[in-house]
């Protein structure tokens, strides 16, 4: 038995222009519907959702940045684990990923009111693919159905596919290169890392160290295994609390 | 009219006519049938068709759902207070507190039911139960306790005169009244655990500061606080359903001393509340919410939910009432009884709706929005189903049933004392 | 022993009992929740062979280089190719999930075929003097380009219509400094791929009126008023001062001198928006052409070719003289606004659209025919702005149609009579003969010299994987950058108050389902019926966040939903791209937005 993985991702929010080509590439891969006519961003289905985030001030001091959020993949007393009353929600203990098992999901969305980061989302409607669509369909990963909750489990299905791989060259280990999420893959900039923090030879470990990365909410003390890093200081205060004043004026 | 159900209606008792018992449950039920057609767009075309979403995935059945189970509190707390404290003035009140009980748990384990996005799996808790899930234990609690209000229920049921004629089920409901006392304690242990576990739902939450609260050994604070604010409401509601009942039915039910025992009683237990949970909301600002680096002040500058929320949920609807309830003078009035336990009734209400609504309505990161939330018709009319449920079950247990066993005592009193009112007009 | 009733009921339940000693009924308990998981109506994912297959994407000009993973030859993802030189692996949002455009709902799944060819050759041969046939190519500089060319040329009066093509690339590896004006640099300009392998050496500064994408990310964003670039441009230009130009842009003198300094000590590149704008000229002053903008060079075309119809712009055509209008949008491309159409039509004229989009030009044409869509058919892509050596890629079809379609180059082959062969094929075999530059197979990674390949397996490469790119030669100046002057600056005092920026340039034509992720479920990006308005503009007019309103401009009016942003300057309207907003706001960049 190998030693235990701690995957992790690190985002360089400096690089992200927003383009969504990760969102893209994760609806491609995990199988994810289009959305019905009545969806909205409150509704809809994005297990990695860039958010278009903004320095509270007006034109012409506006900036703005774009922040990836998928499932922050919190290590510590991971909020959405202990609330689920049937056991759909674990973490692999071999590879550090929050899991969601779509059949066993009893669609209560306990969990989606415990994750202080919006991570999680439910089928409010069937899943439906325009004819001949379904054609297109990712054979590693199941559809879900209405009525449960789903999430980042950062491709599951690859990470599947990497260990078989394995196991058929009689190797304990996964190729590093075998293993990486659809949205890391897609990136068109690079901002996006992947790999195992416990393994202080990578990237995204050695991205976790530097001084001017950081996590969302991470006074909550739920240790996630997202690092996010920018130059900039009003980005890094996203890191915070939300602060009440001047929202107004925000799109959407 | 004659009754043509006059056989079933318990001897000595008045009842109105079938006519105009069928005219007051004519509404209900229509506003059932309404709220089962909204149930069933829910079961049939999914969630889609409430107004919940992603961030709000709590609407307004959990809101109600806590509200409804923290009044039905009544029930296993009456029971608890005459069958283990041995209050024995609350014999007159207990079989309506269990009707009440039983509604309002049936009630909001249908809601449940259709609240979730997949009904048929709802078994897939007790099969793969989490033992670390606050939900879990709501989920066995309820469900043991709805058993344990059915047996409750049972001998009201078979006492019924028609059905009292059958000797099975006489010996049946005897050798369930035996059984009464424990009933009472798995009632009331499953009940406290439960209420506790509501709170926790909530207090476990890291992820929501504004809810998130610490704990004394496994439980948050708020499960405990939940436990003390549902008995305290539970014979509120008690008293303020039995005023009302005797309102809408024109008799005298109980002794004005029932009433006044229930409000010194909820009037008590408030005035603890309350204290406790202003402890709690100190620690909380002090300490509990700046920890996990968000600033109190913060959760109330998102309008509207101002300060004054927190201070209509703690002074308005909890110490006022707690003192109105506490002082003899005040408790004498029925009109300041009533008001008080219908106050305190609207500030368990308020409690439960700032934990489910303002909990989800507040940003937890820096750069989401804070959010609004309407329900849409299914969602209401879902829940108006539940009222008219709650309203129909209890007119019937009210006209079959001796829910209010003084009743026919009281009555006998006040032809007496007519009499002899008329008598001494008639003298003089 | 004899049966009894109480014989037969003590053994049902001892077997009932002994049953659950057992883990049958238990494991009937757990399979019902796998039936639960299986609900009707969820489709299943075809299993089978997993192979992947390469092809190019044809939905810009960059043909990014595509790997499909595909199941029993059916593609069900996409991804860039990593090791190739231009597009390294990177592909655009729609890139990602052009496998599903075949399947769109909205596609146009059949036309008049008959009837249009029967109308196009009445008007051909009974149309007056004067009067011409037109072919409009969207995306001008492919092999079907050619195509167009020389049946235009092959019919009398026949005109080549296409967007003006720059004639220069820009070699971003070159630059030190990119100054912007408006250029979506890094959403959708040139190839992404390659835009951002030379983001770390380069810095940017982005002028325009309202921070977009680019802007965002931009070392420097200043934040011009609309219509004032030109003043900018003359600033940088040294042709008035910096404090004139500060007045009149709205701009810090401190920022345009500091701006002005950088282009002048590094090697720079100035780009526009439109890549034909004037302001492209600056790039003289900055010695930047030869270095930065350089010539663009074709890869070789047959010798039989040559006999081609020129490039016209639609604005040269005079007015009512075109009798038949051959328009090919069966790629997304430049859109050109129907009112600068219309005029050039004659009164009868006959206009047949080849597209899988009622959006475009499908409705103002009479004749709707249904075309191939990526990555349905055989294609090659014409040059990107961003590549410098001359390159070959074939779209290769991963699948074939999946409705009737009409191939719009073998069409028009056919109406101008021209023989029946493979352009593409010819193209291949006459770079073959040229025998320069080098080939890239994708499957293996290998770059091999053209000398060493036979035209049988350049064929055959190109059409499993892989790419030609020619020798990177000696960088000359380009031609015709045309001469850079001031000349209609500021826009002049008008009744329509808003001033109209295209924040989010979108093509034409089917986009996947799925781009509902970025668009109605997260608002990431903006929708063609949406509009962003500064506080104070929305607030005089009445107009709430999320509220319906309507554009209206010199040009007409649309309905669209207002959004209400602080980050948007007051006097402007942000608005997405695409065909309607084209047709309305066209050359006309001023608008009105009232509450409907």
């Amino acid at each position: 038995m190998s030693a235990n993985k701690r995957y992790g991702m690190s985002i360089d929010i400096d690089k992200c222009n927003g383009c969504g080509a990760c969102m893209m590439a994760c609806a491609v891969e995990n199988n994810i519907p289009p959305a019905p006519e009545a969806a909205n961003d409150r509704r809809g289905v994005t297990w990695i959702r860039v958010y278009k985030v903004d320095n509270h001030l007006a034109y012409p001091e506006r900036r703005t940045a774009f922040v990836p959020v998928l499932c922050q993949q919190c290590g510590h007393d991971t909020p959405c684990v202990h609330v689920c009353p049937q056991q759909a929600v674990d973490v692999d203990p071999e590879t550090g990923i929050v899991g969601q098992m779509p059949e066993r999901c009893l669609g209560c969305r306990y969990c989606m009111v415990a994750c202080p980061y919006h991570a999680r989302y439910f089928n409010w409607w069937d899943p439906k693919w325009p004819a001949g669509m379904e054609k297109t369909l990712n054979p590693d990963v199941a559809p879900r159905m209405r009525g449960v909750v789903e999430k980042c489990n950062f491709c599951h299905g690859r990470w599947h596919a990497a260990q078989q791989k394995a196991a058929a060259a009689g190797q304990r280990e996964i190729d590093a290169a075998d293993y990486v999420p659809a949205c890391v893959e897609a990136c068109p900039t690079g901002a996006l890392r992947f790999g195992d923090l416990s393994d202080s030879s990578t990237e995204v470990a050695q991205d976790a160290q530097r001084p001017e990365s950081f996590r969302l909410l991470e006074k909550i003390g739920t240790e996630p295994k997202i690092h996010y890093r920018s130059r900039r200081d009003w980005v890094r205060e996203i890191a915070s609390a939300p602060r009440p004043e001047g929202k107004d004026g925000l799109r959407g | 009219m004659a009754s043509v159900d006059k056989e079933f209606i318990t001897r000595g008792l008045r009842r109105s006519s079938t006519g105009r018992f069928l005219l007051w449950i004519l509404p209900w039920v229509a506003l059932l049938v309404f709220g089962l057609y909204s149930a069933g767009l829910c079961l049939v075309k999914g969630l889609n068709q409430t107004n919940m979403d992603n961030r709000f995935a709590f609407g307004l059945w959990i809101f109600l759902d806590l509200t409804v189970i923290a009044l039905g509190a009544g029930a296993f707390f009456t029971g608890f207070l005459l069958y283990i404290l041995k209050i024995d003035e609350l014999r007159s009140v207990i079989n309506s507190a269990v009707v009440i009980g039983l509604v309002c748990y049936s009630g909001a384990v249908t809601v449940l039911a259709v609240d979730v996005g997949q009904p048929l799996r709802s078994w897939f808790t007790f099969w793969y139960p989490n033992v670390h899930s606050m939900l879990t234990e709501v989920t066995f609690c309820i469900s043991c306790y709805l058993t344990v209000l059915l047996i409750e229920y049972l001998p009201i049921v078979l006492r019924n005169r028609k059905l009292h004629d059958v000797p099975s089920f006489l010996v049946f409901e005897h050798e369930l009244h035996k059984l009464i006392y424990v009933l009472a304690g798995v009632g009331t242990f499953l009940s406290f655990f439960h209420q506790g576990s509501l709170g926790g739902l909530y207090g476990v939450l890291r992820g929501r500061p504004f809810a998130f609260r610490e704990g004394l050994a496994v439980w948050p604070s708020t499960f405990f606080l939940f436990i003390l604010s549902a008995a305290a409401v539970g014979p509120s509601f008690i008293l303020l359903t039995t005023w009302l009942v005797e309102k809408l039915s024109r008799k005298r039910l109980v002794r004005p001393t029932v009433f006044r025992r229930l409000a010194r009683i909820s009037g008590l237990l408030l005035a603890v509340y309350v204290l406790a949970k202003a402890v709690d909301t100190l620690v909380w600002i002090n300490r509990t919410s700046p920890g996990t680096g968000f600033q109190a002040w913060q959760y109330y500058s998102w309008k509207p939910f101002g300060t004054w929320i927190l201070f209509a949920e703690i002074v308005v609807f909890g110490l006022l009432p707690a003192l109105v309830m506490l002082t003899p003078r005040l408790r004498a009035h029925t009109g300041w009884l009533v008001t008080a336990a219908a106050m305190a009734c609207c500030g368990v209400a308020l409690n439960r709706f700032v934990m489910t609504v303002q909990t989800l309505a507040l940003p937890t990161l820096s750069f989401d929005p804070y959010l609004s939330y309407y329900p849409s018709w299914q969602e209401v009319g879902t829940f108006l189903a539940v009222v008219a449920y709650g309203v129909l079950v209890y007119s019937f247990s009210f006209r079959y049933f001796n829910l209010f066993p003084e009743e026919r005592e009281l009555r006998l009193e006040a032809a007496a004392q007519e009499e002899e009112e008329l008598a001494l007009a008639g003298r003089y | 022993m004899t049966t009894t009733r109480r014989n037969l009921l003590k053994f049902v339940g001892g077997g009932a009992a002994g049953a659950l000693l057992t883990p049958a009924p238990w494991r009937l308990i757990t399979d019902t929740a796998l039936w639960s998981e299986n609900w009707p109506g969820i489709p299943r994912p075809a299993r089978g062979e997993i192979r992947a297959r390469f092809t190019h994407c044809t939905l810009c000009p960059a043909g990014c280089a595509v790997r499909a993973r595909c199941v029993n030859g059916q593609p069900v993802s996409l991804a860039g190719v990593k090791p190739h030189p231009i597009s390294h692996g990177a592909l655009c949002p729609w890139g990602i999930a052009g496998h599903h455009l075949p399947y769109h709902p909205a596609r146009v799944r059949q036309g008049p075929v008959k009837e249009a060819l029967a109308a196009v050759s009445r008007a051909i041969t009974q149309r007056g003097a004067g009067e011409r046939v037109a072919v409009l190519d969207l995306r001008p500089g492919r092999t079907v380009s050619w195509t167009y060319r020389r049946a235009m040329a092959a019919i009398d009066d026949g005109l080549y219509l296409a967007p003006r093509q720059p004639a220069y690339a820009i070699d971003l590896t070159a630059a030190k400094t990119v100054v912007s004006f408006g250029a979506p640099l890094f959403d959708g300009w040139g190839t992404p791929g390659n835009v951002f392998a030379a983001r770390a050496n380069f810095r940017l500064v982005q002028i325009e009126p309202v921070e977009t994408r680019t802007a965002a990310l931009a070392d420097v964003w200043l934040p011009i008023r609309p219509g004032t670039e030109t003043a900018m441009a003359a600033a940088l230009a040294g042709e008035i001062t910096i404090a004139e130009a500060a007045r009149e842009t709205g701009v810090e003198e401190q920022a345009i001198s500091a701006v002005k300094e950088a282009i002048g000590n590094s090697p720079a590149v100035v780009l526009a928006a439109d890549p034909g704008s004037p302001l492209m000229s600056l790039n003289a002053k900055l010695r930047a052409l030869g270095r930065t903008v350089v010539a663009r060079r074709e890869s070789p075309v047959p010798d039989a070719w040559k006999k081609a119809a020129p490039s016209t712009e639609m604005a040269a055509v005079p007015d009512k003289a075109i009798r038949v209008l051959l328009i090919d949008e069966s790629l997304p491309g430049g859109y050109v606004p129907w009112q600068d159409i219309q005029p050039k039509l004659a009164p009868n004229a006959v206009v047949v659209v080849f597209s899988s989009s009622s959006e475009g030009y499908a409705r103002h044409a009479q004749y709707v025919l249904p075309a191939p869509v990526y990555p349905e058919m055989a294609e090659d892509i014409g040059p990107a702005i961003d590549t410098v050596a001359a390159v070959f890629r074939i779209a290769a079809p991963l699948i074939a149609p999946v409705v009737p379609v009409v191939n719009p180059g073998e069409l028009v082959a056919r109406i101008a009579g021209l023989p029946q062969t493979d352009p593409l094929r010819d193209r291949a075999d006459a770079i073959h003969k040229a025998g320069r530059g080098s080939l890239l197979s994708y499957a293996d990674g290998k770059s091999t010299s053209m000398k060493e390949v036979t035209a049988d397996d350049f064929w055959k490469t190109l059409n499993q994987g892989g790419c030609w790119m020619d020798d990177t030669g000696k960088k000359a100046a380009p031609a015709g950058l045309g001469k850079f002057g001031r000349s209609g600056t500021c826009p002049t005092a008008h009744d329509l108050p808003l001033a109209v920026v295209v924040a989010e340039a979108r093509r034409g034509g089917l986009e996947s389902p799925l781009m509902s992720k970025l668009e109605r479920e997260s608002n990431l990006r903006m929708t063609a019926n949406r509009v962003a308005l500064s506080p104070a503009d929305a607030r005089s007019n009445g107009i709430e966040n999320g509220g319906r309103c309507v554009l209206e401009t010199a040009c007409g009016r649309l309905s669209v939903v207002a959004m209400i942003d602080a980050g948007v300057p007051a006097g402007v309207v942000e608005v997405a791209g695409g065909p309607r907003m084209a047709d309305l706001c066209g050359a006309n960049q001023r608008a009105r937005v009232v509450r409907a």
